[in-house]
């Protein structure tokens, strides 16, 4: 219970900072232009002609193809911006709880400390994940019930990219414990955002090298950091409902996060506040 | 029983060039308010800090109720007030108190219950859907104190509990500190208002430079030994030269006299001889100086002595 309350603070907190109301709205607003500008005329089953805001195009669409591309465009919107925004929105969250006069009480209470930063994590996750998962379900439920097309790869999708959200604020986390300053966390966190698809590039970056030791580093960067390209990959498949060709990228970047998430707790546990 | 027990605790910064505290030795007993005064920089928040387990000590150790304070589940049993602390502007106070007495473990049908009461209690009944955003210092600092309560905790830590806090409501916190004390609640309190402490601290401790250097009750640190006042009605010359002869010093002092005896059982001679002198002795009472003049005293005197 003192866990949930931490959680749901976390949350409120969040929700006080525009952003979330911000993100919330124009997930709204995409929505319900969805609803009132994609108008579907059924014919002959799974061949359809869909009309936007009333002019129909020349040839007639697959219609799985296009709702596929709809969800897939959401997703890649989200993978990218919804990250990227989240990011920021939740980016004072660690440091703002880190500051004098509110962590005091807060250690004070009869919570471990691993509680308390556990708790404060959970809440922006759980913010984070409303935000896609509104999105996602709301837009998902309005093209299944338009087309017939039910595409779970979708939802499946919503929950990479909360993931991906996860492991990220993960390394945030830390970074707010160790410097305690939000736009420093940001942007390190930024950095691995653009910096690991790089990486998959590493053997042409090491060919242009002459030592020997860049090869081991690129290689350590790589199977270290979370994988930013290959999940974005992964995410891309379920939305298409194609077969996931490697696990291997989530289940490494999961590891960067929890590694992330528990020297945080253990540098938290020992800090003087 | 003693609530509170530190052995020698220290606490050193930056690789020991900040000695925030150094070898401090207490304890403090069930029941009772306890005082922490010192300078700026003495190392009272420090010390309340080392016992919630908010920084850790260098070396020595300390418990609260007789588990070592790496325990945090004695915390269920203590409420806290920080210095500047800072509560969630987008709450509202009773919000506030729901939140922060979730986080201690009280459930909701309680808090539904303690909630008025306490908001009653600080007076800040009318104001529990106000956003404390809205708040001035002094109605933080209400709302403060009645979130360290929320818990109905037995050991109550309260750094600089009048903080911007007007002559009246100082008053009604003392009264409610007082209140706490009779229902058997032990207070710990930073305060550099002395004469707050001294009107409701059973002992005290002064902290300079981060050492312990007087501990004790109030009383014995503001009675001056061997010296009282002495109010008579009249026959001043009579009992002058009994004095004299007794010799003891009598210092006339704004209607009455000062007397300074050697032990109790002169300063019984000297009753027993203006009895028999047939004056009239309208009161003795013994010397008081401010507990402000004891510490600047004891402040002064350390510092004389590291001269």
């Amino acid at each position: 219970m003192k866990l949930l309350a931490i959680i749901q603070l976390t949350v409120r907190e969040s929700l006080a900072k525009k952003t979330f109301i911000a993100f919330l709205g124009s997930s709204t607003f995409v929505c319900l232009l969805f609803l009132f500008a994609l108008n579907l005329d059924i014919v002959n089953g799974a061949e359809s002609y869909i009309s936007i805001f009333g002019s129909g195009p020349d040839k007639l669409f697959q219609l799985d193809e296009l709702i596929f591309g709809i969800e897939g465009g959401i997703a890649a919107a989200l993978f990218v911006a919804g990250i990227f925004l989240s990011l920021f929105a939740t980016s004072s969250l660690i440091p703002s709880f880190l500051e004098k006069g509110t962590i005091d009480l807060l250690i004070s209470k009869p919570l471990r400390r691993w509680e308390i930063l556990l708790g404060r994590y959970l809440g922006a996750v759980a913010i984070v994940a409303f935000n896609i998962f509104y999105l996602v379900v709301f837009s998902w439920l309005i093209l299944s019930i338009k087309t017939g097309i039910w595409n779970f790869g979708y939802l499946l999708a919503g929950a990479m990219i909360v993931l991906t959200f996860a492991i990220l604020y993960a390394f945030m986390t830390l970074m707010g414990v160790l410097v305690r300053s939000g736009p420093f966390s940001l942007m390190l966190t930024y950095l691995i955002i653009f910096f690991t698809p790089f990486l998959l590039q590493r053997d042409q970056i090491y060919a242009l090298l002459s030592n020997k030791f860049y090869g081991y580093l690129l290689d350590g960067l790589y199977h270290f950091l979370p994988k930013m390209a290959e999940l974005g990959n992964i995410t891309s498949q379920l939305v298409q409902g194609a077969s996931v060709s490697s696990w291997l990228p989530l289940v490494t970047s999961l590891g960067f996060g929890i590694l992330m998430l528990f020297t945080s707790t253990i540098i938290f546990s020992r800090k003087n506040f | 029983m003693n609530i509170i027990e530190t052995q020698n605790i220290t606490k050193h910064y930056s690789r020991g060039k900040i000695r925030a505290l150094e070898d401090v030795t207490l304890s403090v007993q069930s029941g009772e308010i306890f005082s922490l005064l010192g300078p700026n920089g003495a190392g009272k928040t420090t010390l309340i800090k080392l016992l919630l387990g908010i920084v850790f000590p260098t070396s020595g150790s300390a418990t609260l109720f007789g588990k070592p304070i790496s325990d945090a589940s004695s915390h269920g049993q203590l409420g806290y007030l920080a210095e500047n602390h800072r509560f969630p502007e987008f709450l509202t106070a009773k919000q506030v108190l729901f939140y922060y007495g979730k986080i201690s473990g009280v459930n909701k049908a309680d808090l539904q219950k303690r909630i008025p009461k306490l908001l009653e209690q600080v007076n800040l009944t009318g104001w529990e859907n106000t956003k404390t955003r809205k708040f001035s210092k002094g109605m933080l600092q209400r709302l403060g104190i009645a979130q360290a309560l929320i818990n109905d905790p037995k050991l109550l830590f309260l750094d600089e509990p009048t903080d911007g806090i007007d002559p009246v409501g100082r008053r009604e916190i003392r009264d409610l500190l007082k209140t706490l004390r009779d229902q058997g609640k032990t207070i710990f309190l930073n305060s550099h208002l002395l004469s707050e402490v001294e009107r409701i601290s059973d002992e005290i401790a002064i902290l300079k430079n981060g050492r312990l250097v007087r501990k004790g009750s109030v009383d014995e640190f503001i009675s001056i030994k061997a010296q009282f006042q002495l109010q008579l009605v009249d026959e001043f010359q009579k009992a002058g030269e009994i004095c004299r002869q007794l010799q003891i010093p009598l210092i006339p002092q704004n209607g009455h006299f000062l007397i300074s005896v050697r032990d109790d059982t002169q300063l019984n001679h000297l009753i027993d001889a203006l009895r028999t002198a047939e004056i009239t002795i309208r009161g003795i009472v013994p010397r008081k100086i401010s507990l402000e003049d004891f510490f600047i005293d004891v402040i002064e005197e350390k510092e004389d002595a590291t001269a």
